[in-house]
């Protein structure tokens, strides 16, 4: 499997999960987090397909949805299906890291999900 | 700290204005808000002005500048205030603070926006720009796209219908009608947008389970009001004072993934909170309100966090006539931004501006809530990163 590449952040006082980014915990406000990888499948909490795309998608349409990591990452990212038809809230998918979107031909990459 | 009056409005009509520039729509609304508090020629202390994308979208910036020298206020203190969709009343509250602490005396808030110069998906794109610019936006996820996750999650979790959302977008658009201000003056029936074989033409998906007649029109438009210590509002205006009650603002993640329950909007929760607190209100005190409806569910969500109704019960309550005119709370008998229309950083203004007019009892009696003397607003930021609630009462304290 292609390597995922974005870091979560694990607070090391409570062990809140924060992706992105934060300088203090949004939990217990701590400023001392580790680093962390994200792991496994992902399961499905949130999605649409989104139509009237912006400025810089040649797509009729994209299905997006919010997805969490075996390890507790919750992440964005364009999910790979032609429809609807089977995607569900719960469901287990295989992430992987590719283009998103191309800017000025330049392969912008992020978290794409395959449904299982 | 002072009691703040709002003693003028001005609005134009929202829509498209291609003929106007984005200080020109500014200018005239500002010039309806002058003139309705009787200022004459008598200048004010400070303008701050509400807007999102005139350095995007125009390649202009320093707007309140040009404003004021457009309207010969020089030398008024002027500011330009950007909060994303909530940049209106976010303009509104600095007005406020300003009056309140005794700093200015007079002080003119106008907000616009204009988006109808750029095409559909520049449109879209520019306003995606309030994403998380690592985490969300690349993925081309936009604020029609947001709301559609929002809405499934509502559908989910409180067994929303879809017959909801449409008796929002029918309610509103009835009203719209009925505004000479709205961008949308156009009536819609359930049977076209939803029970007929040509509801999948006339009313397609825009980010399922949402539908195009769930969102708001692209929308040129501006709306100003002006603000005074209620002391001073007899020696200045005939009008009606209106006194800014009470006001609150709170924010939350900037992205959608962090939230523990995306479904409870609490920032929503707590502007109001904050608004009813300093008001001395509670929601079942309030006549008339205007609410972010960006897009149907917003409405429905908005009318539960704030508290008018209970978890669940928004969609309910519009399917029973409680939010109609003659309701049990009339919203958005504007015909809210579903029907007015969402220049971005105008409708916090416009918003307060027309709940002047219901408290002043001004309007045509098919749009005026009887009698009304308590009206709140929520000026939704982002995807509820950023909200913004006020409270106005009829005639001063």
């Amino acid at each position: 499997m292609n390597e995922i590449k974005i870091t979560a952040y694990k607070c090391k006082k409570c062990g809140h999960i924060h992706y992105p980014k934060h300088e203090r915990c949004l939990k217990c406000k701590s400023r001392e987090f580790e680093e962390l990888k994200p792991e496994g499948n992902v399961k499905l909490l949130a999605y649409t397909q989104q139509f009237n795309l912006p400025w810089g998608f040649d797509e009729r349409f994209l299905i997006i949805g919010i997805a969490q990591f075996e390890n507790g990452v919750k992440a964005l990212g364009q999910i790979k299906a032609e429809s609807l038809g089977g995607i569900k809230s719960g469901m287990t998918m295989k992430p992987s890291w590719e283009p998103v979107r191309y800017v000025y031909g330049e392969p912008v990459y992020g978290l794409k999900f395959e449904p299982l | 700290m002072r009691d703040v009056a709002i003693i003028g409005v001005g609005m134009i009509p929202f829509g498209r204005r291609d003929e106007d520039t984005l200080v020109d729509m500014l200018a005239y609304a500002s010039m309806h808000a002058l003139d309705d508090a009787g200022l004459g020629d008598k200048g004010v202390d400070a303008v701050y002005v509400a807007n999102m994308g005139g350095g995007i979208l125009q390649h202009q910036t320093a707007i309140a500048s040009a404003l004021v020298d457009r309207l010969s206020l020089l030398p008024a203190a002027a500011d330009t205030v950007e909060n994303g969709p909530a940049s209106g009343a976010s303009a509104v509250k600095n007005g406020v603070l300003a009056v309140a602490s005794g700093y200015y005396d007079t002080v003119l808030v106008a907000g616009g926006e204009k988006m109808r110069e750029v095409t559909g998906w520049k449109a879209t794109d520019f306003v995606a720009t309030l994403t998380h610019p690592e985490v969300e936006y690349p993925y081309g996820i936009t604020l029609p796209g947001m709301a559609g996750i929002f809405t499934r999650l509502y559908m989910e979790k409180y067994g929303l219908t879809r017959e909801m959302l449409v008796a929002v977008a029918i309610k509103n658009q009835a009203m719209g009608a009925l505004n000479p201000y709205a961008h949308v003056e156009m009536l819609i029936t359930r049977e076209g947008i939803l029970d007929s074989p040509h509801s999948v033409v006339n009313n397609p998906a825009m980010a399922d389970p949402l539908h195009l007649y769930d969102a708001c029109p692209v929308s040129d438009g501006a709306a100003a009001l002006i603000l005074c210590p209620l002391e001073m509002a007899q020696e200045l205006t005939k009008n009606v004072p209106i006194l800014v009650a009470g006001f609150g603002q709170a924010t939350d993640t900037h992205a959608l993934q962090e939230r523990e329950d995306p479904t409870d909007l609490k920032a929503v929760t707590l502007a109001a909170q904050q608004a009813f607190k300093r008001a001395n209100l509670k929601p079942s005190d309030i006549d008339v309100a205007e609410l972010h409806d960006a897009f149907t569910i917003l409405e429905i969500a908005e009318s539960e966090h704030v508290g008018f109704f209970k978890k669940g019960e928004g969609g309910k309550a519009v399917l029973a006539g409680k939010t109609k005119l003659g309701g049990q709370i009339p919203i958005n008998v504007s015909g809210g931004l579903k029907a007015r229309g969402h220049p971005v950083g105008g409708t916090g203004v416009a918003q307060l501006v027309e709940l002047t007019w219901q408290l002043r009892h001004e309007l045509p009696k098919e749009r005026q809530v009887k009698n009304a003397k308590t009206g709140l607003s929520v000026n939704f930021g982002g995807f509820g990163n950023n909200v913004l609630c006020f409270i106005l009462k009829r005639g001063g304290k």
